[in-house]
């Protein structure tokens, strides 16, 4: 884990850390109450350690390494951890780890309403905020006034704003995707004004018209690892011009007006304009309008579905994709990963012949 | 004999093999042989030889696992080249399954040639020549005689394990109980087949089926996969060599 | 109605197969090509045949339902009660799902849903009932189309996403009744949340019946729904005896009452036969095997496809299982529902089912099921496309071992794919744990 920023940030700014499970939480809350979030992604390879084999084969191996990490003491930089619940798997980590063995210090949940928004998942949410911002309050030995929590979704608008100029001019970024990735993954961990100033100047660097050579793709998928599937893609001339990624994409949140003097309200309202994303149920005719509406804006020439094995709630919107792109004629790759330390060969095989089709498409062999 | 043009190397993970070919596309020259896990080597080897017999300094094109590892004008994947390779053999779009050791390959060829979908088996042996190749070589069948026992069979004898190693214990267990070896081997193949099949999502074929790759010699397979995809499979040429042979097709000088 | 009744004659016909299958197994069917030997398990129960009518009725009736009654596709556990004063005709795709599998069917159905791109990792329910529905196949004569799915995700998230893709292919509205999951306690904007959805709940399925819920129907239904586990539960409870008078196999199949017909007298009127059956059989030393020599708790979904084989590879060395987690959920359930106020119970209880609490809870469950029955050994199937059910079993298998001081054995299978499990070795697997008891 990167000990000594959080080393740092403890001695410099008394900011304690708190280890997140991916993918969606309310962040603005942690900020606001000066908590670092530290986000907890793997790491890749297969679990290592004697908790390897608490869980089953077929638990996605996010979990399965978050286990092994956790009771492996690699997250004891942090002070607690937050499980959302997205998932059953991350459902069953929470109480696995807290009540089993595995983690010892504090543990939150956040209970993620499930289905379309409805007066009664709306009126949930914020109590649902509210209490965990209750919960945490003693952690972190400061009450949550009003306005610290607009300060901090200030920050975090500023910082959404940022990827998305990032995101959506991609284009024009003189900047391969291991590159920009890096860059944009760096905020799972740094504090969100740490970020925003990389991101800033990232920003400045952007083009007055496109700059990337290569087969412009839409991905959509969990998280882009490994970091080989991205140099596999720009090695094979192509880059991500639309990213559909939970990790990535689906966590910025575009637009809406400052609401001065409700902050709560806005957090409310951020929480439901998020992209659609399948870990949050979202609606599906809704997330295929959205991901045609980025294959548009992007120009992406084809589709990359890398979907995490035995990640039900992405499964189970593959068939929805794939029909979606097969009536538009878009071209699709499917690719499966368990966060793998290195690309399988037959995985770069698959990317490369892909992209060689795209390169070639409409002309004879 | 006419004068060679390019190159082709398909430096598969079961089998290398070489190609050189004329202006019109034909193979020449020919070279196969069991792979050697020291690629550089073999590929070197293989290329001095078929240099020796058609003249040195030809553009060479190198496809399959080991293609970056080979001195070559131009590196491709397998999918690219074999479309390429099979085009050569085909009038207008069609449907290729490539049945290798390691590796089952479909390929949806455009009117024009180009590839315009394609899926692989998944990371597993059971979708593969390897599935065959294990369990034949268990119950001690040579390839040889496999269509000929297959054809003498009454009825298949149903095998459902989707794995390899839990195949082979389950066709033990139908050995032990007296099942009828053709109809176990029959079964086999069918099973083969089916998963075949459900790769190349049979019954929304409309266009041609054209097979290659070694497990396109093995006539029972054939059989089998006709059965599976509901339409005639056609075994093209030089089945093993069609990769090779698009990838010396795409180094050809224009 | 006198054509219904004509189609009654014919539909039981169609519903064969499942009758079939319940027939053979109750006929304890010896091994093809192997001599006729006597079965290792005990008389089968008088009642299983009324158990037969009573489901095939309950499918029968559903083949004429749609246009009839209203008709409604729910999952197990949702807090059916309250759609029995709108007189819904009520389907669990569960329920039918597992019947594919016992008819094994599954394959056929999975395959067709795989083409458009459903992941075999996932539920095998899901992929057999979105199978069914993709092919029109099903072993119960013919399935009512539904005017509502309600959905419930206290058993799983899966469901969500299961019925969400029925929705869209069946273009039916969907309520979802989302109960967050318990870690220690509920809290209290939880269980406000759900009794928020159930009001939602309310509304949309009277829209749906063209109806009003009657205040005194509702209670009514929540006091049989109450009535009827409180008697599921008399009937688990004579597995308490030595010999238990039935097996832990005939408990999957007698569950059917309780799932899908929970809130109804006819569910009642059932188990109370049944019970009677039972303890008259523990009075009289009958037990479900011929010669108990072990008992064994069985932790999660059984494995429909192999019910048959694993029952008859128990009784045979004397093994059999005489307690649930799976069978005992539904003797839980209900019995936190209060008629007096059956929303804000409904809440509750069916916020504070097995599936949708902590491992501490699970493990208290386990460990008490395993005292009170006197069990000597356990079986924790690790169904492989089940996560919310089989997360947590390593541990549990260790503690049990550890606190209990019982041998136990994690079973890698799946509840209804048979591609997702290798008969030879796990029979090999439940052999040896046999043997290991000396």
């Amino acid at each position: 884990m990167r000990t000594q920023y959080i080393a740092r940030q403890r001695e410099a700014h008394g900011r304690k850390a708190v280890a997140v499970l991916p993918v969606h939480y309310p962040k603005e809350i942690l900020t606001a109450l000066d908590l670092l979030a530290v986000e907890l992604w793997g790491p890749p390879g297969a679990p290592r350690g004697e908790a390897a084999g608490r869980l089953q084969t077929y638990v996605c191996s996010l979990v399965r390494n978050a286990l092994a990490f956790l009771a492996a003491g690699k997250a004891d930089a942090v002070e607690g951890v937050l499980f959302p619940h997205t998932c059953d798997s991350i459902q069953g980590l929470a109480t696995l780890a807290t009540d089993f063995g595995g983690w010892g210090k504090r543990a939150f949940v956040f209970q993620h309403p499930r289905g379309p928004p409805r007066p009664s998942s709306r009126a949930f949410v914020e109590a649902e905020m509210r209490s965990l911002a209750a919960e945490l309050e003693p952690f972190a030995g400061r009450a949550l006034e009003p306005a610290r929590l607009a300060a901090a979704i200030r920050l975090h608008r500023e910082v959404d704003e940022a990827r998305a100029a990032l995101l959506d001019g991609r284009a024009r970024l003189p900047m391969d995707d291991v590159a920009l990735y890096a860059l944009l993954r760096r905020g799972e961990w740094l504090w969100p004004g740490d970020h925003l100033a990389e991101l800033r100047a990232a920003r400045a660097t952007l083009r007055e018209g496109p700059v990337q050579p290569g087969v412009p793709l839409l991905v959509t998928g969990y998280v882009p690892e490994p970091a080989g599937l991205l140099q596999t893609l720009g090695a094979a001339g192509a880059y991500v011009a639309g990213d559909d990624y939970a990790a990535v994409g689906r966590r910025v949140v575009r637009g809406g007006p400052e609401r001065p003097g409700d902050p709560w309200a806005e957090l409310v309202e951020r929480y439901w304009a998020a992209p659609p994303c399948s870990t949050r149920s979202a609606d599906q005719g809704q997330r295929m309008r959205y991901l045609s509406g980025l294959l548009e804006r992007s120009g992406a020439r084809g589709v990359v579905v890398h979907v995490l094995k035995f990640c039900e709630p992405e499964l189970f919107d593959v068939p929805a994709i794939r029909a979606a792109f097969a009536a538009k004629g878009v071209p699709l790759l499917y690719l499966e990963g368990e966060l793998e330390a290195e690309l399988a060969g037959q995985t770069v095989t698959r990317i490369e012949a892909f992209v060689e089709m795209l390169g070639t498409a409409g002309r004879a062999a | 004999m006419s004068a060679a043009v390019a190159v082709g190397i398909d430096a598969g993970s079961t089998t290398c093999k070489a190609v050189a070919v004329d202006a019109g596309g034909a193979i020449i020259a020919r070279r196969l042989a069991a792979a050697d896990p020291r690629i550089e080597a073999q590929t070197e080897r293989m290329l001095a030889e078929l240099a020796a017999e058609v003249g040195a300094g030809l553009p060479v094109g190198a496809t399959g696992y080991g293609r970056k590892r080979v001195r070559a004008a131009r590196t491709l994947t397998e999918i690219t080249c074999h479309a390429r390779g099979a085009y050569a053999h085909m009038r207008g779009a069609g449907l290729l399954i490539d049945m290798g050791g390691q590796d089952t390959k479909v390929i949806r060829i455009g009117p024009a040639g180009d590839v315009v979908d394609f899926a692989m088996n998944d990371k597993c042996a059971a979708g593969t020549g390897r599935f065959l190749e294990v369990i034949l070589g268990r119950l001690h069948v040579p390839l040889a005689e496999v269509a000929e026992r297959v054809a003498r069979a009454e009825s298949a004898v149903p095998v459902s394990s989707t794995c390899t190693v839990f195949a082979e214990s389950e066709v033990i267990s139908l050995v032990a109980e007296g099942q009828p070896l053709e109809g176990i081997v029959k079964g086999l193949h069918q099973s083969l087949a089916s998963r075949v099949g459900a790769l190349a999502r049979a019954g929304a074929i409309d266009v041609d089926v054209f097979m290659s790759g070694g497990v396109a010699l093995n006539a029972a397979m054939v059989a089998a996969l006709q059965e599976a995809m509901g339409r005639p499979v056609k075994v093209l040429p030089d089945p093993q060599l069609v990769g090779a042979l698009g990838a010396a097709l795409s180094v050809r000088p224009a | 109605m006198i054509l219904r009744r004509l189609q009654y004659e014919m539909a039981g016909r169609v519903v064969g197969p499942v009758v079939l299958a319940l027939e053979e197994w109750q006929r304890r069917q010896r091994r093809r090509g192997k001599k006729p030997k006597e079965s290792p398990l005990g008389p089968p129960l008088e009642c299983t045949r009324k158990l037969k009518e009573l489901m095939s009725l309950h499918y029968l009736q559903g083949r004429y339902a749609d246009g009839a009654v209203p008709v409604a596709w729910v999952t197990s556990g949702f807090p059916v009660e309250i759609l029995r004063p709108l007189g819904f005709h009520v389907v669990y795709p569960e329920n039918h799902a597992a019947m594919c599998g016992v008819v094994r069917m599954v394959t056929r159905l999975s395959d067709a849903v795989e083409k458009e791109g459903y992941s075999r990792d996932l539920c095998s329910y899901a992929r057999t009932d979105l199978g069914s529905v993709a092919t029109g196949e099903t072993p119960a004569g013919r399935l009512p189309r539904p005017d509502l799915l309600a959905c419930c995700t206290n058993i799983c998230q899966t469901v969500l996403y299961w019925y969400r893709a029925l929705a869209e292919r069946l273009k039916v509205p969907l309520v979802l009744v989302d109960t967050p999951f318990v870690y220690g306690e509920s809290k209290p904007h939880h269980l406000a949340y759900v009794r928020d959805q159930l009001a939602e709940l309310v509304e949309a399925a009277e829209r749906v019946a063209g109806r009003k819920v009657d205040p005194a129907e509702l209670s009514e239904a929540t006091r049989l729904a109450k009535e009827g586990t409180r008697l599921w539960a008399a009937c688990l409870a004579t597995g308490k005896h030595r010999p238990a008078p039935w097996t832990g196999i005939d408990g999957f199949f007698h569950m059917a009452p309780i799932v899908a017909l929970r809130g109804t007298e006819e569910c009642n009127a059932y188990y109370r036969i049944l019970r009677d059956e039972l303890e008259d059989r523990a009075r009289r030393g009958i037990g479900g095997i011929r010669e108990e020599r072990h008992r064994l708790l069985w932790d999660n979904l059984p494995i429909w496809f192999a019910t048959r084989e694993i029952s008859t590879l128990l009784a045979e060395r004397g093994f059999n299982f005489v307690c649930t987690s799976y069978t005992n959920a539904w003797a839980e359930a209900g019995m936190r529902t209060d008629p007096a106020d059956p929303i804000g119970s409904a809440a509750v209880a069916y916020t504070h089912i097995i599936l949708n609490q902590d491992l501490r809870n699970r493990m208290g469950i386990l460990s008490r099921l395993a005292r009170e029955y006197q069990a000597d050994g356990a079986v924790l199937h690790s169904d492989r496309s089940c996560k919310p059910y089989s997360i947590g079993q390593v541990d549990l298998k260790e503690r049990l071992a550890r606190e209990l001081g019982i041998r136990v054995l994690l079973l890698e299978a799946d509840h209804n794919d048979p591609r997702a499990y290798a008969s030879e070795q796990g029979e090999n697997r439940l052999t040896a744990f046999m043997e290991s008891f000396g």
